[in-house]
């Protein structure tokens, strides 16, 4: 369970805008993270992750400010110093394949500015414990499960117990029970922590996160609770027999009848929402053509 | 056994403040004797039994370095900048069978006709190494790197004292295999470092694809030209040529200094960089 999260800012930005192959990958962003895991929603090509390597310093923004734990990553020195104390899960973690799990961390606590051997492997030995990696360290990371991969990623981002923790669609491609494993290393992770996690599964948002922001189209469509994102589909979800044209969105379920999003006609069977027809209705306008049946 | 340590002695030796020569007699004594080996177990704390423990297993799974890693540690180079001069991302069996096939090419039409293939290539092999080093072409860990506290100067600078010293040794092997034209089949060396310095140096303004890229092909312009417009050695081979390559080393290794800051400005070097 993760405790309480904290109620003052640690990540801060305002107005982040960049511009990538001719289309505002993200437009006046403003955002204020707190400690706790707050879930980044959005459909593909919202944003998300343009939006997570600004705040990761790997790619700077055209327009806005920002500060992560008090540090300005505008200057070399408040660079510096916000890269050591942040750690990056990227979408698709790259790793040298030769590499056992150790020596990739080793290598990562080098980056990170570790120089000392023994402090540098008691920290090795450390994430790997936490990741539950401890009994495979010395294997070669060619030889390791997807599942397992996407630990070593997370390992080498907790590396140095950085205190804003940026997650990149983490669980995409596990299976269910590694997914289940990911999402309690991940609470554990956001144990006085700051944790900024990109998904598009909603289950990942309502599991883990006392934060939801929507992104779509490279702006914010919401920001609060998942209880709050939840209720902004209240009284506009319905049952119907039939498909419904002027629902925004609709799709037949298990029980054969339509479950549909959007302004309900007179008379429509309501039906209680969930945190998945909140995030349709966030997203404005645009129907996800996936999720239209 | 007809002696066994004092009880006293054994406890001081645990915590480590035995002094000499008592400290000699009871280690000797030790070695030798099972029942007080166990009785100075009693006087270990638990902690420091758990910590020994602790180290020894970290010593056992603890990376081997490898026979370059190791190389370089025994020459001097800390252990950390090894590891990173070691995991250079062009430095796999890719690259390097690339670049062992393009000196051996060059070393062939050298046997058969003249070094000029050798000397006009080479150079161009720590250029290329070195661009490539610098983005998330062949750097899989280029997403964690970026983002790290280390410089991103010192990484490239260790990244292009690795890929220098690579091709420099295979490139120098492949020499030795035209031993008729002498010292005239080192001709490469100049214009390698000079590519080099001034491909990184320009980098800093028109990115890692661009400057290497126009360095590139100003010296493949270069050769070709002086090789149709001059009947004996092409001008970049001739000792005014050698002279003026490592002027543009020394000029372009200044100039890489001070810009240096550029590399960790967090601005986009050149208008590749986004892509990256």
């Amino acid at each position: 369970m993760t405790r309480p999260p904290g109620s003052r800012p640690t990540v801060s930005a305002a107005g982040l805008a960049l511009r990538y192959r001719g289309t505002r990958a993200v437009d006046d962003v403003t955002l204020r993270l707190t400690e706790g895991v707050t879930g980044l929603l959005g459909p593909n090509g919202a944003g998300k992750t343009t939006l997570l390597r600004i705040l990761a310093t790997a790619t700077p923004p055209d327009n806005g400010a920002f500060t992560v734990l008090g540090h300005d990553p505008s200057t070399v020195r408040g660079r510096q110093d916000a890269r050591g104390a942040l750690g990056y899960l990227p979408q698709n973690p790259g790793f040298h394949p030769d590499f056992t799990a150790f020596e990739f961390i080793d290598y990562v606590a080098i980056l990170k500015e570790l120089t000392d051997r023994r402090t540098r492997h008691a920290e090795a030995r450390r994430v790997l414990d936490a990741v539950g990696l401890a009994d495979v360290r010395g294997k070669r990371i060619r030889k390791l499960s997807g599942g397992m991969r996407q630990r070593v990623a997370l390992a080498a981002a907790l590396v140095g117990d950085p205190k804003f923790l940026v997650l990149d669609e983490p669980t995409v491609g596990l299976d269910p029970e590694q997914r289940m494993r990911f999402r309690e290393l991940i609470a554990e992770a956001g144990e006085g922590r700051t944790v900024l996690l990109s998904t598009h599964q909603t289950e990942d948002v309502a599991m883990l996160c006392h934060r939801v922001v929507v992104m779509d189209k490279g702006r914010v469509r919401f920001d609060g609770t998942a209880a709050e994102l939840t209720a902004v589909a209240d009284g506009r979800v319905w049952s119907s027999a039939e498909r419904q044209p002027g629902a925004r969105a609709g799709w037949r379920t298990g029980t054969g009848e339509f479950r549909n999003v959007g302004d309900p006609p007179a008379g429509a069977r309501l039906v209680d929402p969930t945190l998945e027809d909140g995030y349709l209705l966030a997203l404005g306008g645009d129907t996800p053509a996936e999720v239209a049946a | 056994m007809s002696w066994h340590a004092d009880d006293g002695d054994l406890r001081e030796y645990a915590h480590g403040v035995l002094a000499a020569p008592r400290l000699w007699s009871v280690e000797t004594h030790l070695a030798a004797c099972a029942d007080c080996r166990a009785a100075l177990t009693a006087h270990v704390p638990a902690a420091e039994t758990d910590a020994g423990w602790a180290r020894l297993d970290a010593e056992l799974d603890a990376p081997r370095p490898g026979p370059v890693e190791s190389l370089l540690i025994r020459v001097g180079v800390a252990d950390h900048t090894a590891r990173l001069l070691a995991a250079t991302p062009v430095l796999r069996r890719s690259w390097l069978g690339a670049v062992v096939l393009t000196l051996l090419l060059a070393v062939g039409v050298g046997l058969a006709a003249s070094p000029l293939m050798l000397l006009a290539t080479a150079p161009l092999l720590p250029l290329v190494g070195v661009a490539v080093s610098f983005g998330p072409g062949l750097d899989p860990t280029y997403e964690m790197a970026v983002v790290a506290p280390t410089h991103t100067f010192r990484l490239l600078m260790i990244r292009t004292v690795a890929v220098l010293s690579t091709t420099t040794v295979l490139s120098g092997l492949a020499s030795l295999t035209l031993p008729s034209y002498g010292l005239a089949a080192l001709g490469w060396l100049l214009p390698a470092l000079a590519l080099t310095s001034t491909g990184v140096a320009l980098t800093a303004r028109l990115g890692p694809v661009l400057a290497p890229a126009l360095v590139g092909a100003g010296w493949t312009a270069l050769v070709a030209l002086s090789g149709l417009l001059a009947s004996g050695t092409p001008l970049p081979f001739t000792a005014e040529g050698q002279g003026a390559a490592a002027a543009v080393a020394v000029v372009a290794t200044a100039l890489l200094v001070t810009a240096r800051d550029r590399f960790d400005s967090g601005r986009r070097l050149g208008p590749s960089f986004r892509s990256l």
